[in-house]
């Protein structure tokens, strides 16, 4: 009995050990476990979205006339932001031009349905299931984020399913910086229904409560200048030589539905053809040179 | 009905599973289906039905592979030790076997985590084993008369115990 037992450990740990280094079987359960569980779960999200549409559109209609009047006022409010600011982008896209700073266009936005969170004894990481996969545009690493603001990155992705690592999860980092003081940080995550910190902001950074933390784009996974974070506290670290900032997630992370895929291209970004070649850059003398004159 | 009938007895029983363990988080809802395979001693069924529950859970989890042959090689060595003591068909058997699970569950998350790098939440650690250790006898009843509703075709016949289709016996 005794020698069954241990040969089975060391076939299990000579597996595992195996496993760890071709990832064989985590393909393998990912391809089937992922796309049987997609299958699966697919209709069965679709069924309950059809009956909680029916009884929100045509039963639970309390306060939907205010609810629409309120909607009018926010419509209104927002196309009079939208004419305030159109000067504004207009501008902006003549200075784009002028010095010649490429658009970022190597991303696609794909939709994605939530079909599930964590599923099964194994999701010890704060995961979602979503309906795309490597063949519809969620291949691992491909970022998530809603109408505002980042949700994570694909972790594993099977054919048509893949799992997300919510941006919450203790493993998850996203490169952002401030948007008013411009303070480079990682954004990090401390488990679901807790607070995200920020690594390696400055004491002098100048960092205020409330203020918006956008993806800096350097980590390789994320577009630059998605809305990540907000600011909840600020104050110097008592460990570090860095602020001790913690952030809250903008979007609602316990009730996804949809979601929005930014799916690499791998196009080159554009530059406009008939706007002229900017001159030689010229940077500061050499200290050597300076010195001699 | 016989095999064709077990077969997509066991698949609409998979397919339930996964829409369960959807509905409650972090639970196991498939380890029911391995104990009344077990206690039916139906080992036709558990050859190709436990690599698809491993496949399945090892591949909606987010664990590198390993964690759930363990779980499964503990809940058949558990379910062998339980066996010398009771009765295996029984309801008092289901729920002492589903207490050992809730804490096996515990111990081999704490066990495999810093092997695979992750760290653990243990409120939330302790609150999915317990989950675990309540689902288990429920869905063990419901799945156990199921069985029992089915034509005497479609279930193999136990090799011993007499009363193993006997609840609360």
């Amino acid at each position: 009995m005794l020698v069954i037992a241990g040969a089975l450990l060391i076939f299990f740990l000579g597996m595992y050990s195996w496993n760890q280094t071709t990832h064989t079987l985590d393909d393998l359960s990912t391809d089937i476990g992922l796309e049987v569980g997609g299958a699966v779960l697919s209709p069965v999200r679709a069924a309950q979205d059809f009956l909680g549409g029916l009884w929100t559109r045509y039963v639970d209609l309390v306060a939907v006339r205010e609810e629409n009047e309120a909607l009018k006022a926010h419509v209104a409010t927002l196309e009079t932001r939208l004419l305030a600011n159109s000067e504004d982008l207009a501008e902006l896209r003549r200075l784009r031009i002028l010095l010649q700073v490429p658009v970022d266009n190597n991303w696609r936005p794909l939709g994605a349905r939530v079909l599930s969170g964590q599923i099964g004894p194994n999701a010890v990481l704060n995961t979602i299931t979503i309906n795309r996969g490597y063949a519809t545009g969620g291949r691992p690493g491909t970022p998530l984020l809603t109408n505002k603001g980042v949700v994570g990155r694909v972790l594993r992705a099977s054919a048509h399913s893949a799992s997300v690592l919510l941006m919450t999860d203790p493993g998850s980092r996203i490169a952002i910086f401030t948007q008013d003081s411009r303070a480079m940080g990682i954004l990090h995550g401390n488990g679901a229904m807790r607070p995200l910190t920020v690594d390696f902001v400055p004491r002098d950074a100048g960092v205020r409560r409330g203020e918006l933390l956008v993806t800096s784009g350097l980590d390789g996974f994320y577009p630059k200048g998605l809305p990540a974070a907000r600011v909840v506290s600020v104050e110097p670290s008592n460990y570090s030589e860095f602020l001790a900032i913690t952030a809250e997630p903008l979007v609602d992370l316990q009730h996804l539905e949809e979601v929005l895929l930014f799916e690499k291209t791998g196009q080159a970004p554009e530059v406009e053809e008939n706007a002229t070649s900017p001159s030689q850059f010229v940077g500061p003398p050499k200290p050597g040179k300076a010195r001699r004159k | 009905m016989s095999g064709l009938g077990n077969i997509c007895f066991w698949l609409i029983f998979t397919a339930a599973g996964l829409v369960c363990e959807m509905l409650v988080p972090r639970i196991d809802a498939l380890v029911c289906g391995l104990i009344v395979l077990l206690q039916e001693r139906n080992f036709k069924t558990l050859v190709w039905l436990l690599p698809l529950f491993v496949l399945l859970q090892e591949g909606l989890g987010s664990r590198p592979f390993g964690g759930s042959v363990v779980w499964y090689a503990v809940i058949v060595l558990f379910f062998h030790i339980g066996e010398r003591f009771f009765n295996s068909g029984t309801f008092v058997f289901v729920f002492f076997l589903s207490a050992a699970c809730g804490a096996a569950s515990y111990a081999l998350n704490v066990l495999m985590a810093p092997l695979q790098d992750l760290e653990v939440n243990v409120q939330q650690l302790i609150d999915s084993s317990l989950l675990q250790a309540i689902f288990l006898p429920i869905s063990w009843c419901v799945v156990h008369y199921l069985r029992l509703c089915l034509p005497a075709s479609s279930q193999p016949n136990p090799v011993k115990g007499e009363n193993l289709h006997k609840i609360g016996v």
